[in-house]
């Protein structure tokens, strides 16, 4: 009898402990959320831990998305004519070209999006994985965009043969130099 | 008078100019480089000696050259003119002529 009653005691101040705790979060998120503290510029960087959590949360998810994505035959040249046209009025902006180190776009967006015409290894915070994962992924990216970023989803106006021509273009765009992007993109 | 109104020149002229000079640093970025111009392909600048004809990249170049060249030769196609209908240049001026002896 006197067992029960001292289990059911500390039960009681095990709830009213998790009770308050999840009060002082809801109550700390709401005034973090309420009191205008957080700081929403672009061109105030987060903090490297909340960055970081970010940038995990970002890759992680696209992997997974991404992951089960069929990538065709990627080396027909008609799909470099296609991507490259898409490329230059779509994302040469934000994405820059051969010869371009920044516009007004790769330097105002936050995060800074990644400059496509140097070769994958050289983006800061981006896994890529091996080729067909960074085509996957590439693909997936144009698609569906990504959240709170700039990056727009190009899948609700472009079929997927046009965005897998971007992929193409994409893949071979750090190889290219001024002169050829300039042919390859060029309006007919 | 004249004192007063220098000092008031002045400080107008102390306001403006640095607000001037501010303003035009802000106006300074080229607007050109917001213009997205549909150019056509400078194929002048192909090196083909360099060009590995079997890379898809010197493939798609090709292709992209030859139809602009195409589109162009169509843009000065001659072979739908009727030559039968147009005045040569001798009838021209035997009109000229004619016209020049009825103002005689």
């Amino acid at each position: 009898m006197l067992g029960d009653f001292l289990f059911k005691g500390k039960q009681m101040k095990i709830i009213k402990l998790l009770s308050l705790l999840i009060a002082l979060v809801i109550g700390t998120a709401a005034t973090v959320m309420y009191s205008g503290a957080v700081d929403v510029a672009a061109d105030e960087p987060h903090s490297d831990l909340v960055y970081w959590l970010l940038e995990k949360t970002r890759e992680n998810s696209i992997k997974k998305a991404s992951q089960g994505i069929e990538v065709p035959d990627l080396s027909d040249p008609e799909l470099l004519l296609t991507g490259g046209t898409d490329y230059e009025f779509m994302c040469s902006s934000c994405h820059l070209k051969p010869g371009q180190r920044e516009s007004d776009m790769s330097l105002g967006l936050y995060p800074v999006p990644p400059n496509l015409s140097l070769p994958p290894e050289s983006h800061e915070s981006q896994e890529h994985g091996d080729a067909v994962q960074g085509d996957r992924k590439n693909f997936w990216v144009i698609k569906h965009g990504i959240k709170a970023s700039g990056m727009p989803a190009w899948g609700k106006t472009h079929d997927d043969q046009r965005i897998w021509a971007m992929v193409a273009f994409i893949k071979r765009l750090p190889t290219l130099t001024p002169e050829q992007y300039q042919i390859l993109t060029a309006i007919d | 008078m004249k004192t007063h109104l220098i000092k008031t020149v002045s400080k107008i002229a102390l306001v403006l100019v640095p607000a001037m000079t501010l303003s035009l640093t802000a106006t300074a970025h080229d607007p050109k480089l917001h213009v997205k111009k549909a150019e056509k392909a400078d194929c002048s600048k192909m090196d083909h000696s360099k060009m590995d004809m079997k890379d898809p990249v010197a493939i798609a170049m090709m292709k992209k050259c030859m139809k602009q060249d195409d589109k162009s030769k169509d843009k000065m196609d001659h072979s739908k003119m009727d030559h039968s209908k147009m005045k040569t240049t001798e009838q021209k001026t035997k009109k000229k002529d004619g016209d020049n002896e009825h103002n005689h």
